[in-house]
């Protein structure tokens, strides 16, 4: 038996269980917390989503994935697609397991020790957790910001030209070339042209994540993944960054795990909202955060809980 | 609480403070030119003699007499009670010998003895004498260098290129008794067939490796036996090689020895050319004479102890020095030359005078060596200890022993070292496997056979075994991974027996071996590096490990999600990160193998030789010769010295010497380091 099959022969953990939408805006009191319950018991539910998003044209579709840290699931069948040349926020309280999502992506998953994965992941219709996958070639395609600033303890230019060096890139002229553009396609051009040679770590924070920016896009990503990229930063070095990704957004397609409902409902066109390792409300980003389908939701994007 | 940890260091301040003041303050006024003083005894005994210590107690003052040759001690308690009276006398010198130490006397006459052999009194009267050494003095020593250098390094190579002949010879001769014994004559067909399937086999290994995958993993297997079947093809051509299939007859052995016998008497020629002219300088060397009278019994200083007759060379004094008439420049004259002679010229009179020239190289280049062996040695064991080995159990328990090796008491590596690298290894390299533990041909390459299968074996056993990214191994996985471990270590054990009792290999010094002088065999100095490498191996394992581990995740995680690999992200994040940190276990491995000494006294450090292990002659670095250390050549002065009341400030200025040369190595080091430092993180951080 291949190991697809494997996936394909195993049922899902625990039964799905439909829990009805309750879209009558005077029912909403009684049944506030319905969805939310059900999940907190361990229930399967259905998650609320648009039709548009249901049949879009996805660059990354995830088909009822489920991860565990050892004997521990962390994320319970989820189902998305991220649709292409837009940014998609994931929501949700801490702990949600969109991190865990948007790492299970590139696999970087992998690199921790006792996870255990099912279900299908696929990027440009290519599965990701494919037994033949290699792991390095597919990181390569995508382009991953994380929550702290990372940069290398080398110069600027090193920094950026990375992925280009690993991947055997030698011409000093196209790396400086890829360098250039990198710079002001994460608008860093202008601070950083001038001390290329200097060490990326005497950077302020902010310029240092636009570097990281910079660095992800280097190597021309199919889809650009970023995991909180501002909860370590300022807030006029966030507000940068949030310009940046909408400018990034014109090229790239953007997957973007933030805390920050304002920042989400900014810098996103969709947004998932995930609670406990379940999807529970995926729409448009105007949707969501004015008229979202769940009263969860509504709670949660108001601030009124998690 | 707080007075008591101030306090705690204040102590430990003071006693460091106070051992570094006292090997400074000793060790810096050794040199210094002391007062002669020419003593009357109430019996009526008169001596010179230079104060070096005073016991306030029982009033009475130790004097250095020198003067050996007389039979004499050279050193002597004086009463104070018995003493009639004390003065220093202008005209008193001290003269610094090449042998029997210092002499202390009057300079009376200074004669040349002309062609017929007559003396001739050139000057006269201390003064006169005195301008006479000072004209004459440079060029004696001059010549005398000059006639030194001819018979260590031209009669000495000529010498050794007459040696060179007959080892060759002698090597050849082996080789004869050795031929039909075992090499098989391999024909060309074969020969041209094995080079061709080799190229071939490693071809096929490269275009095959890549397409590798987890659904496919044949080709990674038939790689790896492609490459093994190379490997032994170059392994069996290089060994039934055709320059070597012909072997040694009895017709090219005489070609040989008559070609040796040529040469030889060519070079006895140039030898006897050469030693004539050394004899002339001597003969040259041998006229100018110094007559320096002692008062006690009126002799004076002789060209040596059996002809107390014949009045001292010129060119046998190192140094003269009157320390009475000098003023404080002249002193600082003395001073500097003697500490100038200390550092750069090699040691004489069993070491008690002279430099210690060798003695620096020897240390400098042994804590060198043994950094240089050290540092990627440790740093591998830690690469793999803390980034590629499953922790777990089996990793806490090895990290306990190596922290335990470095509480080994260091004898027992010197234990080791000889009687592992010393004799096992360095008899191996210098005459291959004895011939007892010599396989049979056959046999031997049965084994080979052996050595590939279970390396393909536990190859294959380690490629299945591996589970697919994201799922446990599965039972079937776990098992394989287990016999992969068991196979790598048989393969290991196969090789090493290959390797030790392989019947192709004869060494490489086998000629001299064969004479029972050993080359590598015996102690020298590439043993002792290796031994002190072991021995500061744990120091850098530890420190690489911590400075791995301080490598933040994030960097790693960046470099992964840039899609790089494993060891991609190693060489140019982690190593380079934790490169400070390494470089801090190099430096402390490098501290403790500088003062190691008692592995030393086992492994190669000699009392003397003027050898140095490394010269400007091929092949430049001699790590088969025994060495000077520091740390040995203090006990060597301190304890076995014949004169070792001279010796007792060399203690002192050898100790000081030691510390400035570890201080100074370890600088290097800490400013390398820091340079790195500023380098890795910004000007900011």
């Amino acid at each position: 038996m291949t190991y697809a099959e494997t996936i394909m022969s195993e049922k899902p953990s625990g039964t799905i269980r439909h829990v009805a939408v309750d879209t009558e805006p005077d029912a909403r009191p009684k049944d506030a917390f319905r969805v939310i319950e059900a999940i907190r018991r361990g229930e399967s539910v259905e998650p609320a989503m648009t039709e548009t998003l249901r049949n879009c044209d996805a660059v990354i579709d995830i088909d009822t994935f489920r991860l565990w840290y050892g004997q521990a699931q962390a994320i319970h069948n989820v189902s998305m697609k991220i649709p292409r040349g837009q940014v998609t926020a994931l929501i949700g309280p801490s702990g949600c397991g969109k991190s865990t999502l948007l790492r299970s992506i590139n696999r970087m998953n992998d690199l921790v020790g006792g996870v255990r994965v099912e279900g299908k992941i696929s990027l440009n219709d290519s599965p990701i957790y494919a037994p033949d996958v290699d792991v390095i070639e597919l990181r390569k395609r995508l382009g991953m910001v994380f929550q702290k600033p990372n940069p290398f303890p080398m110069s600027i230019f090193e920094n950026v030209v990375y992925p280009l060096r690993i991947d055997g890139e030698k011409r000093r002229s196209v790396l400086e070339d890829a360098c250039e553009r990198s710079l002001k396609a994460a608008a860093i051009w202008d601070e950083a042209k001038d001390r290329l040679k200097e060490s990326a770590l005497g950077l302020s924070g902010g310029q240092q994540q636009r570097l990281c920016i910079a660095r992800a896009i280097v190597a021309e990503p199919e889809v650009l993944l970023l995991d909180e990229p501002c909860s370590a930063l300022d807030p006029i070095a966030t507000l940068r960054i949030e310009e940046l990704i909408g400018q990034i957004a014109e090229r790239y397609t953007v997957l973007i795990v933030t805390h920050n409902m304002q920042q989400a409902a900014r810098v996103s066109q969709n947004t998932a909202f995930m609670y406990l390792g379940r999807l529970v409300e995926y729409g448009p980003t105007a949707d969501i955060f004015q008229k979202p389908v769940l009263p969860e939701t509504e709670q949660y994007v108001t601030g009124r809980f998690g | 609480m707080v007075w008591l940890t101030g306090g705690a260091l204040v102590a430990c301040l003071v006693m460091i403070v106070g051992l570094v003041s006292m090997i400074v303050i000793n060790g810096m006024r050794t040199y210094w030119p002391g007062p002669i003083e020419l003593v009357t005894m109430d019996s009526g005994e008169v001596f010179l003699g230079i104060p070096t210590d005073a016991d306030e107690e029982n009033a009475r003052t130790l004097y250095r007499t020198g003067n050996r040759d007389l039979g004499r001690e050279p050193f002597r308690w004086v009463d104070l009670a018995d003493v009639a009276s004390v003065e220093r006398p202008e005209d008193a010198i001290l003269l610094e010998r090449e042998t029997w130490s210092i002499w202390l006397g009057v300079p009376e006459q200074a004669i040349e003895i002309d062609a017929s052999g007559e003396r001739v009194v050139v000057a006269q009267g201390s003064g006169e004498v005195m301008d006479y050494i000072a004209a004459n003095h440079g060029a004696a020593r001059a010549r005398r260098a000059e006639i030194e250098r001819l018979k260590k390094h031209e009669l000495g190579g000529i010498h050794g290129r007459i040696e060179a002949q007959r080892l060759r010879v002698r090597q050849a001769e082996l080789a004869l008794e050795r031929v039909g014994a075992e090499r098989a004559v391999m024909p060309g067909a074969v020969f041209a067939l094995v080079i061709v399937g080799m190229v071939a086999c490693a071809i096929a290994g490269r275009t095959l490796g890549a397409r590798a995958s987890y659904t496919s993993r044949w080709p990674r297997l038939a790689r790896v036996g492609l490459y093994a079947l190379a490997g032994a093809g170059a392994m069996a051509v290089f060994l039934h090689g055709p320059w070597k299939s012909a072997g040694m007859t009895e017709a090219k052995l005489a070609v040989m020895r008559a070609d040796a016998a040529e040469i030889e008497a060519d070079l006895d020629v140039q030898y006897e050319e050469l030693l004539a002219e050394v004899r002339s300088m001597e003969a040259v060397d041998a006229r100018q004479r110094l007559v320096v009278v002692e008062p006690t019994e009126g002799r004076f200083a002789p060209v040596r102890q059996i002809e107390p007759d014949e009045p001292i060379l010129l060119s046998q004094i190192v140094r003269v020095v009157d320390p009475n008439r000098m003023g404080l420049g002249a002193k600082l004259g003395v001073y500097g030359s003697r500490w100038g002679e200390f550092l750069t010229a090699p040691p004489r009179a069993a070491n008690t005078e002279g430099g210690v020239l060798p003695v620096i190289v020897g240390t400098v280049m042994l804590t060198l060596l043994l950094t240089i062996t050290v540092t990627p040695l440790g740093v591998i064991a830690a690469l793999y200890l803390r980034e590629y080995a499953k922790q777990g159990v089996i990793t806490s328990v090895i990290r306990i022993a190596v922290n335990n090796l470095a509480g080994v008491p260091s004898i027992v590596y010197g234990v080791f070292g000889l009687g592992f690298f010393c004799y096992t290894v360095g008899r191996y390299v210098d005459a291959g496997p004895v011939q007892s533990m010599r396989l049979p041909p056959v046999w031997w390459w049965g084994t080979v056979g052996i050595c590939l299968l279970t390396l393909l074996g536990s190859f294959a056993c380690a490629v299945w075994s591996k589970p697919i990214p994201g799922t446990d191994p599965s039972r079937k996985q776990v098992f394989l991974r287990r016999v992969a471990t068991i196979g790598w270590f048989v393969t290991f054990f196969l090789a090493v027996l290959l390797i030790a009792r392989t019947p192709f290999f004869s060494g490489f010094f086998e000629a001299r071996a064969a004479d029972g002088s050993p080359t590598f065999g015996g102690r020298g100095m590439l043993w002792a590096s290796l031994t002190l490498a072991l021995l500061t191996l744990p120091v850098v394992i530890v420190s690489t490990e911590e400075a791995i581990a301080a490598v933040p995740n994030s960097m790693r995680e960046g470099s992964y999600g840039c899609g790089a690999s494993k060891w991609q992200t190693l060489r140019r994040i982690v190593l380079p990160g934790a490169l400070p940190g390494i470089l801090t276990g190099s430096i402390l491995a490098m501290a403790r193998g500088a003062g190691e000494v008692a592995p030393l006294m086992l492994v190669g450090a000699v009392k003397v030789n003027l050898d140095l292990p490394m010269s400007t002659e091929a092949p430049f670095l001699h790590l088969d010769r025994s060495f000077m250390h520091l740390g040995f050549h203090i006990y060597d002065l301190g304890f076995q010295s014949p004169d070792s009341q001279a010796a007792r400030p060399l203690v002192w200025t050898t100790t000081l010497l030691l510390l400035a040369i570890v201080l100074s190595l370890n600088l290097v080091a800490v400013v390398i380091r820091a340079k790195l430092r500023a380098r890795l993180s910004g000007p900011t951080v």
